[in-house]
Order: structure tokens, then C-alpha cells, then sequence
């Protein structure tokens, strides 16, 4: 039997086809099941995209939870070139005001080849400049979303504070040291897009929200501070020092309220700013105290029971021969008792405490006072000045400690020895950081006072007290010092400073004191480097800063006179 | 062929099975793009609400920069001196302290008497409005 010649050519267009429809059967098994893995994966790639959002840094709060520090959303006008080069001088004219460049470079940038152009990164736009331009619906014209740091009080604290580099992250003071804390966590987003590169929500698979940073509460409060800088700005232009340093503080708690240096710089402008004016000098510089270190060795002298307030000691008339060298005092001073002594500020008179005392007893009051050591305050950069162990005194440290000599310490070290005596012999830990809160104020960490142990008893302070309170009384070293409402006790301190290896005639004029001596609520450092002119001595040049900053911070923080005020008051 | 067929009558159980079996796929799957739909709309009106609250929230920080800028000591008296506005401190003799009365100073306030500071008028109106120190103080 033979097949019809029409059934062979059906039969061979049959084959044709069957083999045709089997290689695409074949070719989809291929695709669909044995590459499939890979395949898919490909076309999800094509698909989907990661967008990584980045977490806003924390702020940085004072202790009214008034804003120091906070990161804002500004945005980077990117251009794809290829698209705006055709209508390129048509889109610069309409961006050239809200970039603030000249219509012929951005033109030139328009119309390049480059499929991406930043078109002018040192412009930051904000929300209502990007609504602006996106209302323009200029094509090819795209925008970065990016964090920038701001400080809305400008140079305000700036050395407390500090500030963080181009990555956000945090290089000094308060944004280097609590960095862990302020910094955002990342989040990302896995999306798909349309055609045209539009997202499609529904189908976003993955969204993990970015995390914002914590706020830090800081302990410093916004107006004190302002009141010592501004007052730490007239001591710079009236006396002219190199720099200076004004510390505010609480004695009862350590708490710093305000912590201003000189020279200082502005962290919105970083550029303007060089490394010297950068230096938290309450913290990272040393100097010889001078006369206020007089406390450490009247109060050691004290507690142990060696010396007595009304002990007597012969000031030698001004010069004192020991171990072959002449100790001079700035007035000759005749027979002074201990209490005198600190409040004339005797040298001759403290090296005679610090002979009877004895250099083991002496030193134990040192490091007691903590000189030596970090006061271990949350700020970078802190030094630990220089307190020499007793194997490397000489014959003549015994007398030229006690006044201040021989040794090194940081503002911010003798404002705590200070606030020991202020606060009963106790000396506490200097607290910069209240607390750390979330964004909507729950706290995290709350921290505390911290006491690191007793110094002096209160007895102790009570005598010392007796004696701080005349140094600004007529007699004293400080009378410019006193307050008309309050009590002071303080300190004053004249400590020439040393020039290759040389005492030159330069000081340090400084002031340390709280009031009301009675009650301490507020203690304050004033130190200034090397004061031009006839005035140089701590009484002088600090202690008219030390009241204004105290009569304005007593005003402001509402603090009762202790005496009554004169003047009747009318109530309208 | 034509002649072997019989010509029957449409069932009506058979046709409405039908016609429900086709309305059950045609609803569904309208029902189905009707679905795709809305999670599409939703989706679209999610992302603007993001943008929204994104915006509202960028607007928010710089905001609060501005404020926190304007509330600064530093503007505050700069506007102070450009308005010419004549602001002082008040002197301590201007100053009228009162004290708040609390539960612990209700209880020192029936043993000791009010500090002689306070007038007598005010004195008073500190007594009548403390109904738990009137009562220890009698």
C-alpha cells in the first residue's frame, strides 16, 4: 500500500511543524526549568533595586532642651546631561537663581555628555527650593538627598559641642564622644520600578525603616553660657590675652553649665577655623595654677590638724632663703596667720604650710584633689597635667608647690578642687551630659552625679570658707570679686609663665570662686593667658569678669540676695 | 446526520449552571484586576503620603533649626537692639518673690509661722487657701 502523494507532504509538513513546536517545548523546559535559578535571578535583578536611606544624626540638646546641634534634609540638583542638552540654556536660566550660579555654567554643565552632573554641590537646597524646581518639571533633572549639620547658635559652645566631619561622623567634643549614640542606623528598601523609573509601592518587598540617632542632653545651659562668652569676649578685647577660659559650674553636682574658650571658632563655618582655635583649653591645656593651688596645701594643712586659721607664720618680709634660693612674695609680708596667707596670697607663707605639712602629707593632697589625673568628664582631648611623683621633687618642690609652681594643671581640674571645698569636702566627677533621649524626649540614660570620694571633712571646709570669704573682702587679693547680694569665696591666682624653659613676665591671671559662700550653688573659673599691660594680677584682670559673669548668672537663674534689697519695690 | 438530530428543549437547570459557573469566573476575575487594581492605587497613595511625611518631617528639622536660631540669646539680643526695644533686667528691689506651697511646706507652715517677709494681705490669702495647714495650725 501506498501513500497518497497529498498524505506524504502532509505527513512531512506535520514532522515539520511537530519538530518546530518540540524545539520550543525544549527551549521553554530550558528556560523555565533548567536555567531557571539563574534566570530568575537576573530578571529580579532587572526588577528590583536596593535603596539604602540613611538615619538622621541626633541632636544635641541644652539643659532647657533648647536645640545646640541638629541634622537637616538638604538636597544636591543632579542633572542627567543627555537629556537637558538639547533644551540646555532654556533649564540654566530657570535654575541659575535657586542654585545661585550664572546662567553660562550651568549651561556648560547641561550640556555635557555625562549622564551625571552634580550641578552645584556647595548648595544645599531646601524642602521649599526642591518643591520650587520640581514644579518647573525641568527633564533630566534629579535630586540627592543628603544630611548637613547644623548648629543654629553658631559659634555658641562650639568647644563643647565640637563637630563632625563629611561622613557625618562626629571629630570633636560632644560629637566625637557621645558619636555612638548620635549616630542614625541605616535602613533600605528593596523596590521595583516602572518603565519610566517610578517606583511601584505595591510591590516593595523589603523595608527596613533608617534609625534615627539618640538626642544628648547636655548639662550646659544655652544663656549661661552665652553670659560667659559674651563676658569671656569684653575680658578678651579689654585685656587682650592670648586666649582665656571661663567655667561655670554646680559644686554640689558637677554639673558644667558653661565651658567657653578663647579663641574660638564657628562650626558652621569649618573652613574659617584653624586647629589652635579649635582646642578646648578648659580641658586640653596646662598651665601652673599659681596662687589658687594655695588652697590644696591651707586645706591639707587643716584637715590633718597640722595648722590652725589662726596659726602664725613670718612672711620673712618678702623674701624667704630656702635650699639656696630666694622665695619672694609680690608685698612684703610680715608675721601672717593662715588665714591671712590665703587671703594675701602669701608664698613665703604657704611654702612655710607646705614645710610643716611635709612633702608625703603634700602630695597625698594632690592626688587627692585628683591634680594629675583625667577629671573624667565626657569631652574628648582631655589631658591629665602634670603632677610629679615624689621621687622626681627636689629640694626646693617642697616650697614651690604650695604656691603653685612645679606643677601643672587644667582649668577645669582646679574649678572641681574649688567646687570640693564648696561642696563639703567632697569631690565630685564634672558632668557634661545629662542624659540621652530619644526623639520624642523618652530618656535612654540618664546619668548622675557622681562623687569620687571625700578630700578635706566639712569642718575643713567651713575654715577654708572662713578664709576664701575675705579674699574678696577690702583686705583681700579680690575685691572686685564681690557681689553685692551674695557672699564669695575664692581664689585668686598670678602664675607667670615659662618661656623656653625660662619664668618670663607673662602670667596667667585667673580667679576661681563660688557663692553664696554659706550655701554653694555656683562656682566659676575665669583664667586669661597672659593679659596685656600694667594689670596682670588674677584680682585685677579675673576677678571683675568672675562678678559680672556671677551677677548675671545669679539674675538669670533667679537666685534670692542674701541681703535684703534696698530699694522698695513698686508693684504696678 | 442533521436528520438523526433531535431537537430537545434548553434545560433550565443546565443553563443556569452554566451562567452561574460563567458569572463565578467573570467575577472573579474582574474581581481579581479589580483587587490588583486597588493594591496598586493604595500603593501609589502610600508613596505620596511617604513623600508627604518625609517632606513634613525634613520641614519639621529645618523648622526647628530656625527657631532654635531665633529663640538663640545671641538673636535675642541682637533683635533687642535693632528694635530698640529698651529691655533691662529687672533690679532685685523689683522683684516680689512669692512662695509656692507645697505638702511639705504646708506641714513646716503650721508650726512656724509665715516668713515675716511676706505682707499680711498676702499672708492671709496663703492661709485660707491651705485648708490642710489651717487645720494642723488649730
Amino acid at each position: 500500500m501506498t501513500l497518497a502523494p497529498q498524505h506524504g507532504r502532509a505527513l512531512i509538513v506535520v514532522g515539520a511543524l511537530a519538530s518546530v513546536f518540540m524545539a520550543l517545548a525544549f527551549r521553554l523546559f530550558d528556560l523555565h526549568v533548567l536555567q531557571h535559578k539563574e534566570l530568575s535571578a537576573m530578571a529580579q535583578a532587572n526588577r528590583e533595586q536596593v535603596v539604602h536611606r540613611l538615619g538622621r544624626r541626633g541632636s544635641i540638646l541644652d539643659a532647657g532642651g533648647n536645640l545646640l546641634a541638629n541634622s537637616l534634609s538638604v538636597h544636591i540638583v543632579t542633572a542627567d546631561a543627555t537629556i537637558t542638552a538639547p533644551h540646555a540654556a532654556e533649564i540654566a536660566e530657570k535654575l541659575a537663581p535657586a542654585l545661585k550660579m550664572d546662567v553660562e555654567s550651568l549651561t556648560q554643565k547641561l550640556s555635557g555628555q555625562s549622564r551625571y552632573v552634580r550641578l552645584n554641590p556647595r548648595v544645599k537646597l531646601d524642602e521649599d527650593a526642591v518643591q520650587q524646581i520640581r514644579a518647573m518639571k525641568l527633564k533630566g533633572i534629579y535630586f540627592e538627598d543628603q544630611f548637613v549639620r547644623s548648629y543654629p547658635n553658631g559659634p555658641l559652645a562650639s568647644h563643647v559641642i565640637g563637630f563632625v566631619d563629611a561622613e557625618q561622623k562626629g571629630v570633636q567634643g560632644i560629637e566625637a564622644s557621645m558619636d555612638d549614640y548620635l549616630q542614625g542606623q541605616a535602613g533600605y528598601e528593596v523596590v521595583e520600578r516602572d518603565r519610566k523609573g517610578r517606583e511601584i509601592r505595591a510591590l516593595r518587598t523589603e523595608d527596613i525603616g533608617p534609625q534615627d540617632g539618640l538626642n544628648v542632653v547636655l548639662t550646659v545651659n544655652q544663656v549661661i553660657e552665652h553670659i560667659a562668652e559674651q563676658e569671656l569676649d569684653k575680658a578678651m578685647q579689654e585685656f587682650r590675652p592670648q586666649a582665656g577660659v571661663i567655667i561655670v559650674s554646680r559644686p554640689a553636682t558637677g554639673e558644667i553649665l558653661a565651658m567657653s574658650s578663647r579663641p574660638t571658632f564657628d562650626p558652621t563655618d569649618m573652613a574659617a577655623t584653624d586647629a589652635d582655635a579649635r582646642r578646648n583649653r578648659c580641658i586640653s591645656d596646662v598651665a601652673e595654677p599659681g596662687s589658687t593651688f594655695k588652697i590644696v596645701v591651707c586645706s591639707g594643712a587643716l584637715n590633718e590638724g597640722i595648722v590652725t586659721l589662726a596659726d602664725q607664720f613670718d612672711c620673712e618680709n618678702g623674701a624667704f632663703l630656702y635650699a639656696g634660693r630666694v622665695l619672694h612674695d609680690a608685698h612684703p609680708f610680715g608675721v601672717l596667720s593662715v588665714e591671712e596667707i590665703l587671703f594675701h596670697s602669701s608664698n613665703i607663707g604657704a611654702a612655710k604650710v607646705g614645710l610643716r605639712m611635709g612633702p608625703s602629707r603634700l602630695y597625698e593632697y594632690v592626688r587627692r584633689y585628683g591634680f594629675g589625673h583625667k577629671t573624667g568628664i565626657d569631652l574628648p582631648g582631655e589631658v591629665s597635667g602634670i603632677a610629679h611623683p615624689l621621687a622626681r621633687w627636689n629640694s626646693l618642690s617642697i616650697t614651690r608647690i604650695p604656691m603653685g609652681h612645679e606643677i601643672a594643671v587644667t582649668p577645669l581640674q582646679m574649678l572641681m578642687a574649688m567646687n570640693t571645698i564648696a561642696n563639703n569636702g567632697v569631690r565630685m566627677k564634672p558632668m557634661i551630659v545629662k542624659s540621652v533621649v530619644t526623639e520624642d524626649g523618652a530618656p535612654v540614660l540618664q546619668y548622675r552625679p557622681q562623687a569620687v570620694g571625700p578630700v578635706i571633712t566639712a569642718r575643713t571646709c567651713e575654715l577654708m570658707k572662713t578664709a576664701l570669704r575675705k579674699v574678696v573682702g577690702p583686705e583681700g587679693t579680690a575685691p572686685k570679686a564681690g557681689l553685692g547680694g551674695f557672699d564669695v569665696a575664692g581664689k585668686t591666682g598670678t602664675a607667670q609663665k615659662i618661656e623656653n624653659g625660662q619664668y618670663v613676665r607673662k602670667y596667667y591671671s585667673s580667679f576661681v570662686g563660688f557663692f553664696p559662700a554659706s550655701n554653694p550653688q555656683i562656682s566659676i573659673l575665669v583664667s586669661l593667658d597672659d593679659p596685656v599691660g600694667n594689670v596682670y594680677y588674677g584680682g585685677s584682670v579675673a576677678g571683675p569678669v568672675f562678678r559680672a559673669v556671677a551677677e548675671k548668672v545669679a539674675e538669670y537663674l533667679g537666685m534670692e540676695p542674701q541681703t535684703p534689697p534696698t530699694e522698695v519695690a513698686k508693684v504696678s | 446526520m442533521k436528520r438523526n438530530r433531535k431537537r430537545e428543549p434548553l434545560r433550565l437547570g443546565t443553563v443556569t449552571k452554566s451562567l452561574v459557573i460563567c458569572a463565578c469566573v467573570a467575577i472573579s476575575g474582574v474581581g481579581y484586576v479589580w483587587q490588583k487594581n486597588a493594591i496598586y492605587r493604595l500603593g501609589d497613595e502610600i508613596k505620596k503620603r511617604e513623600a508627604l511625611l518625609s517632606s513634613a518631617q525634613k520641614r519639621n528639622l529645618m523648622l526647628a533649626a530656625q527657631l532654635a536660631h531665633l529663640e538663640s540669646p545671641s538673636e535675642l539680643e541682637t533683635k533687642c537692639q535693632e528694635y530698640n526695644l529698651s529691655l533691662v533686667a529687672p533690679k532685685e528691689s523689683q522683684v516680689v518673690r512669692l512662695y509656692e506651697p507645697g505638702p511639705e511646706w504646708d506641714v513646716q507652715m503650721a508650726s512656724t509661722p509665715l516668713p515675716s517677709r511676706l505682707p499680711a494681705q498676702q499672708q492671709a490669702k496663703l492661709q485660707l487657701r491651705n485648708p490642710q495647714a489651717r487645720a494642723l495650725a488649730q
